[in-house]
């Protein structure tokens, strides 16, 4: 008996592992294969799944800086404007808008005007006014801008006071002074569209000097006085002698629903801005709308946004997803503050639940998000423009590029991003269909001007000479990439094409650089006055593209007796220790971009200090006043032919080798297609093909998996 | 079914059996352990394929680079030749053939491999060798000082020089100099014939600082009970993470989170071990302390520690190629079998072999490290030696 | 006893101390800051750059940062500075993920050890036990990554079926029985991946004990006294050599906060340690210090329950 017992023992010992594997196991049974999921569940193919390496961090698109986030966003929100295939703005939330000027400036009563009865304000205003109807005289740029004013205004004398800090103090209250202000009269003159010439324009008729001999001092007394330069600065921000306001019109689309059923007003719109402008919030899109004014609604539908001067990038920023007032507003915090036990006066929309459960206008209503996992969108019933053909989108977060792989051949990921050695192997596989486009960012080798010997452009010339671009881009990204020879994106118009790369030509580089004084010696290492050429080139671990050039271009120049040594640094320490600090001699990196051709932050010499984005240290004059017309110029004509003179003068400079511009490919399933209804309401099926631009996405919202691959008839 | 009793019956020991060296009868026993013995042999292989590598590998006309970049010449199975024609003379591999094919640059894989084992062999031997010395010299303090009482006097210089210490660094810096060298200056003073402490007889008022907190033996092993509280590849990640990346880095942060164990079984033998007649022998004679710890002592508790450091390197070598998977691996110039491996892994239906090489060399060698190891502590330790 | 307990109660609340101080001061005396503050982003003044340090305390000195951290964290009120989510209720989340992979692993790993240790310390020497040897030492000699990937694609590409994730994607509203399998499927190859280490080990740990047993005299007596050998050693040896694996249980309790990196990034599992790693990666010290502070309690609850059972079990210790 008692043998029986530990028989059993032993038994059990073996038999548990046994039951256990085998109901691990037997679960393989259950689950759908490939094929099986939609013929199971038919729900699947009204299923967008996307993968992603990294999860999202907040949901509110004036908090977020990271992609995964705002591509979410762009689902659940949907801003005034966007770009349409063209990448020409098309409106969204908004349906029309036009763009005006208001540029104002002070009569300067010390001025003579030439060919005027006097100086006085009315006498001003009639020499203009004159000139405009009868312009004949003048040259025809000046011609333009006057045809241009669609009217001139007086504005009387003012009297006011104003109390401001006192400048080089920073103690709060104590220190303030009043200054009593008797504003002249100022002449206000409405444009039909933005000129940044105007006031240029306006010299020739008023003379030269009229602007720049306005004594704004004399206008302002101070108590208790102050010295003149602080007076000057003061008098600067209150009288400005000239300017310039470009103002947005913007008028909404009627019917437009939030989620939770609320309309989208004028008022949602502002709050996005009084939002984003809210200190406590920490919104880093600051930047973008730091240059508005003010905002006037009209209209609960009309909304009209004056700007602080002349800055073009403004209109692309209202593709800014808008805000629901009616959940973030004050009030709505404070209660929110009060419902979750917290602090209501530290409680700021930073810290609201709405960051994980956003609410919005677009296609898609937000309704889960699981940590690491995935975000599951819902399609909003009400959308404006109908709803999308999806049922559902989900993004899943799936670290590992392998697995993500995997996944797409397990069929439970609808797209992924395909790294470039897998576009081979999966653009030939007939279940799929791919795309392919340039992508909105570059990669370069950047130098540290300030360093020799990168002060010298033949050098830099010398060393994109010694690099064979077209080697890396066919061996290292597979031919998924594309030269790029300036800081303009590829696919838009500000990219000049004229400009021609810097040749392959190690020969020709070693030329340049005995030019600049740098010979071989009998090893064949280059030198000059006994020092041998040598540096170090850096980048960011964990890029493998980025760790292919660096050994590549260390191979390259070792090749013309260059001394390169290469370290892959961390990316914070990378960035805060070395870029940040101006500390390196190269470095390899990438430059996202946006679609507007502002380059201010990159590029202009003003950018140049520790902790600021023109790391490299490139300081042009005529490349600075090119970079401050682009950002002024509201006429697309005149963009362009800016933005190809500045390209054009960079790439002579050759601050940077600019080496490719990255290209994206996506596959998709080839059951996925577009699917839209035909006059009398039937279904009818295309193929997805990819805009202009190569974004085959535009069409997303029409998009739809079938059961079956579908036969096109055209 | 019972296999043990039909055991063959053991030949009997001689009674001059004893005469042979602690060597000999080691080897007895190994040649008797044949999966340790193969281990040991692997062992020996990949010692001697580390240091051809350095050889074949280094200098400045090597014999085989690893890191000529041929970019037309990329992943290359194995055993194909190099095309002659679009390579320039110092590009072509050693007989023009690439003995395990070329990586995504087109770099020799068999040159990066005979480079990386030397790398992964510091790596191992270096870290391992770090925690040994910490864990030895933890636990021989704790095991052979550990009944001692720590004096409040030097508990409160500690505290001291600590306050000023933590004083610079948060970044209050004249007072936290001042504070550092008055510490200093005591301490100088208490040990100087003057101090404290070598009084004959200190005042009663003084005696209270001479009065004895905690045991030596306490505060190490709290030090270990701290360290273990981290758990170890999440503290290495953190630290190889936050600080710049280097192979020394990473040899060190494994050597400073591995030592515990050692410390804790060094400590366990030398707590029997100072009971011994010969510790008491070479106190008698006035051996000073240090000598008895390392001299006398070390080499009777030296076994466990050769197990555990041969396993260590094992887990070394692993935690590399963890540590590379996730991107913190040793970095670039330096080749070793893990980045080898996590960086071939993109390409694993491209080009398997760039996983499976590598993938099969750390398990080759990591096992054979581990049956070693294994085969070690069955000989070394009487108790588990199989009675026949 | 109470003695016992109360001593070692306050030592390890001690050792804690120390743990909060040495985890505090590794992670901010490194270099780089939290990449929320991440300057590279052209949108990103300096100005707000330092708005930023102020809001987390980051241009106050460390002690200060120290007690705000622990402060906190007592209070229960500390949020990432990634997502401004509340540390403990990611931490819950992440919790209950991790809990499943854990609980399965630590079944395959105890229910499989046992069996192939005792088997292979009865036959020691035999094929058996050299085999078993061979297999657990290629087990924890295997890159677990490499093992992983061989895995997965030889179960995608064989049989077609999805293995990543928590579950599979898309499947909608099926019915229950096939969203349970379908969950424990994609449980499997994780946790048996996570098990294999701990297999190889406490297999060998087993075999050890039970040879440790085997070798004592009052064996080798039932033996002589002719008792059949499987009563032998399933009665006499086992229940001896068992002794000290209760006071394992104490020791696994911080697995449940471990979760590997490694596995849970291959199979996009969000468990605890891709948490933890992520959180490093952005240097979201709220995160990680209350990670190392939750293991470290787990680790010191951990010892202490060991060295009470090993007390209350093993009657040759006595207070």
């Amino acid at each position: 008996m008692r043998k029986g017992v530990f028989l059993s023992t032993r038994r059990f010992l073996i038999l548990v592992p046994l039951v256990l594997s085998l109901l691990l196991l037997q679960s393989y049974f259950w689950v759908p294969t490939y094929d099986e999921q939609a013929r199971g569940n038919p729900g699947r193919l009204e299923e967008y799944i996307n993968a992603s390496i990294g999860d999202a961090s907040i949901l509110n698109p004036i908090l977020s800086a990271d992609s995964a986030s705002s591509e979410i966003e762009s689902q659940v929100f949907d801003g005034l404007i966007d770009r349409d295939e063209n990448l020409h703005f098309r409106g969204r939330v908004a349906q029309s808008w036009e763009v005006t000027e208001e540029a104002f400036f002070f009569v300067n009563d010390a001025a003579r005007v030439p060919g005027a009865l006097g100086s006085e304000p009315e006498s001003v205003l009639r020499h203009l006014e004159q000139k405009r109807n009868d312009p004949a005289a003048l040259s025809a740029p000046v011609q333009k801008s006057l045809q241009n004013i669609r009217a001139l205004t007086l504005l009387p004398p003012r009297n006011y006071t104003v109390t401001r800090p006192r400048p080089g103090s920073d103690a709060k209250a104590a220190a303030e002074i009043r200054l009593e202000v008797a504003a002249p009269a100022r002449i206000k003159l409405v444009l039909r569209e933005v000129d940044q010439d105007l006031f240029t324009h306006l010299a020739e008729i008023l003379g030269a000097d009229y602007f720049t001999t306005f004594q704004a001092a004399r206008h302002i007394t101070a108590a208790p006085a102050v010295s003149e330069t602080d007076l000057a600065a003061l008098t600067e921000a209150l009288l400005p002698a000239i300017e310039q306001n470009p103002v947005i019109e913007f008028r909404l689309r009627p019917g437009v629903r939030f989620h939770d059923g609320r309309a989208v007003g004028a008022a949602d719109v502002r709050f996005t801005y009084e939002a984003i402008m809210d200190p406590r919030n920490l919104s880093p899109r600051v930047a973008d709308y730091e240059p508005v004014k003010e905002i006037h609604i009209l209209d609960p539908l009309t909304l009209r946004i004056v700007y602080k001067r002349l800055y073009s990038p403004a209109i692309g920023t209202w593709a800014m997803g808008i805000l629901p007032r009616h959940l973030l507003n004050a009030e709505a915090l404070k209660q929110e503050a009060v419902r979750s036990g917290k602090d209501p006066a530290a409680f700021s929309m930073r810290q609201s639940a709405f960051n994980r459960a956003p609410v919005g206008c677009g296609p898609f209503v937000f309704k889960e998000w699981k940590s690491d996992q995935a975000i599951f969108l819902d399609r909003f019933e009400d959308y404006w423009e109908g709803p999308v053909n999806y049922k559902t989108y989900a993004y899943r977060i799936i670290p590992d590029l392998l697995t993500q792989e995997m996944e797409f051949y397990a069929g439970t990921i609808d797209s992924y991003g395909v790294q470039p050695y897998q576009v081979e192997r999966l653009a030939g596989d007939p279940r799929f269909q791919s795309f392919s486009g340039t992508s909105y960012s570059y990669a370069y080798i950047g130098y540290n001007l300030r360093r020799k010997p990168f002060d010298d452009p033949r050098v830099r010339r010398a060393l994109a000479m010694a690099i064979d671009v077209n080697k890396i881009i066919r061996f290292v990204l597979y031919n998924q990439g594309e030269r790029t020879t300036g800081p303009f994106l590829r696919q838009t118009d500000f990219y000049n094409d004229a400009v021609a790369p810097v040749p392959f030509d190690p020969q020709g580089a070693l030329r340049l650089l005995a030019e600049a004084g740098w010979q071989p010696d009998a090893e064949g290492r280059l030198a000059k006055n006994g020092q041998r050429l040598q540096f170090t080139l850096i980048s960011n671990s964990g890029n493998d593209i980025r760790k292919s050039i660096l050994a590549i271009t260390q191979d390259a120049w070792k090749q013309i007796g260059i001394d390169v040594r290469t370290d892959l640094l961390e990316w914070s320490v990378f960035i805060q220790e070395r870029v940040n600090k101006l500390d390196f001699d190269a470095l390899v990196l990438g430059w996202s971009m946006g679609i507007d051709p502002d380059l201010y932050q990159i590029w202009h010499s003003s950018q140049t200090g520790p902790h600021q984005l023109n790391f490299g240290g490139y300081r042009n004059p005529e490349a600075d006043d090119l970079i401050i017309k682009i950002r002024q110029e509201y006429n697309h004509d005149r963009l362009v032919d800016y933005c190809h003179q500045l390209h054009a003068l960079i790439a002579r400079d050759q601050p940077y080798t600019f080496l490719y511009v990255p290209k994206w490919t996506a596959v998709l399933d080839k059951r996925i297609v577009i699917r839209d209804a035909d006059a009398e309401g039937r279904s009818r099926y295309r193929r997805i093909t990819p805009t202009k631009t190569g974004n085959h996405m535009f069409y997303f919202n029409q998009w739809i998996k079938l059961a079956e691959m579908p036969q096109f008839s055209n | 079914m019972n296999t043990e009793n039909t055991a063959p019956a053991a030949p009997l020991e001689e009674p001059a059996a004893p005469r042979r060296t602690r060597f000999e009868e080691f080897w007895r026993l190994l040649r008797k352990n044949s999966l340790a013995l193969a281990g040991l042999v692997v062992f020996g292989l990949f010692l001697a394929t580390a240091v051809a590598g350095v050889f074949l590998t280094s200098g400045s006309k090597p014999v085989l680079d690893p890191s000529v970049v041929r970019l037309q010449e990329k992943l290359r199975p194995p055993l194909s030749r190099s095309d002659a024609a679009s390579l320039k003379p110092d590009e072509i591999p050693a007989m023009g053939v690439y003995l395990f094919g070329t990586d995504d640059l087109g770099r020799d894989v068999f040159a990066r491999m005979l480079q990386g084992a030397w790398v992964s062999l510091t790596v191992g031997f270096v870290a391992v060798g770090i925690s040994v010395a910490i864990g030895i010299f933890m636990g021989a303090i704790a095991g052979y000082y550990g009944q001692q009482y720590v004096r409040l006097e030097q508990v409160m210089l500690a505290a001291w020089l600590l306050g000023g210490a933590a004083l610079l660094a948060a970044g209050v810096r004249t007072l936290g100099a001042v504070v550092l060298v008055a510490g200093h200056a005591w301490l100088f003073f208490s040990i100087s014939p003057w101090g404290v402490s070598r009084r004959k007889s200190p005042p009663p008022w003084m005696r209270i600082f001479l009065k004895g907190t905690i045991r030596v033996d306490t505060i190490i092993m709290r030090f270990v009970d701290i360290m273990l509280c981290f758990p170890s590849f999440f503290l290495i990640l953190t630290v190889v993470a936050l600080l710049p990346a280097s192979i020394y880095t990473i040899m060190i942060v494994i050597g400073l989170t591995s030592w515990e164990g050692t410390a804790r079984f060094v400590r366990a033998e030398f707590l029997s071990l100072r009971e011994q007649d010969f510790v008491a022998a070479a106190r008698a004679l006035g051996v000073g302390n240090f000598r008895i710890i390392f001299r006398h002592m070390t080499p009777n508790a030296i076994a466990p520690v050769l197990v555990s450091a041969t396993i260590g390197i094992a887990s070394a070598i692993l935690t590399e190629a963890g540590l590379s998977f996730l991107g913190f691996g040793v970095p670039p110039p330096h080749a070793t079998w893990g980045n080898i491996l996590s960086d071939g892994k993109r390409f694993i239906f491209d080009a398997p072999w760039l996983t499976f090489i590598p993938g099969a060399a750390i398990l080759l060698v990591v096992l054979a490290f581990n049956l070693f190891g294994e085969g070690l502590r069955d000989i070394l330790n009487p108790k588990l030696r199989q009675r026949n | 006893m109470i003695a016992f307990i109360g001593r070692s109660i306050v030592q390890k609340i001690i050792t804690l101390f120390f743990v909060s101080i040495v985890s505090f001061a590794i992670i901010h005396l490194a270099p780089g800051e939290p990449s929320q503050v991440d300057p590279l982003n052209p949108k990103f003044t300096p100005e707000m750059v330092e708005r930023f340090r102020t809001a987390f305390h980051l241009d106050q000195p460390l002690y200060v940062q120290y007690a705000y951290f622990y402060r906190d964290l007592f209070r229960g009120s500390t949020v990432s500075w990634k997502d401004n989510q509340p540390v403990l209720k990611k931490i819950w989340e992440r919790f209950l993920n991790s809990l499943p992979l854990f609980i399965v692993g630590t079944l395959i790993t105890w229910t499989i050890s046992f069996p192939v240790g005792i088997r292979s310390a009865i036959f020691r020497g035999g094929i058996y036990d050299r085999s078993a040897t061979f297999i657990s030492y290629v087990l924890i000699s295997i890159p677990g990554f490499f093992f992983a990937y061989i895995l997965i694609i030889l179960v995608v590409t064989q049989l077609e079926v999805p293995v990543i994730g928590m579950q599979t994607f898309g499947i909608g509203d099926t019915a229950w029985p096939f969203r349970i399998m379908d969950r424990l499927w994609h449980m499997l190859l994780p946790s048996i991946l996570g098990a294999t280490g701990g297999i190889a080990v406490l297999s060998r740990y087993v075999r050890s004990q039970m040879l440790e047993v085997e070798g004592q005299d009052y064996v080798r007596t039932a033996r002589a006294k002719g008792l059949p050998w499987e009563m032998v050693h399933y009665k006499h040896a086992l229940r001896n050599a068992l002794l000290p694996f209760v006071t394992m249980f104490g020791l696994i309790l911080p697995g449940l906060i471990g979760g590997s990196v490694i596995i849970e990034s291959i199979f996009s599992w969000p468990g605890m340690g891709r948490m933890a790693y992520e959180a490093i990666l952005s240097r979201d010290y709220p995160l990680i210090l209350t990670i190392n502070f939750i293991a470290a309690v787990l680790v010191l609850i951990g010892t202490f329950v060991s060295d009470v059972l090993y007390v209350l079990v093993d009657p040759r210790i006595r207070l």
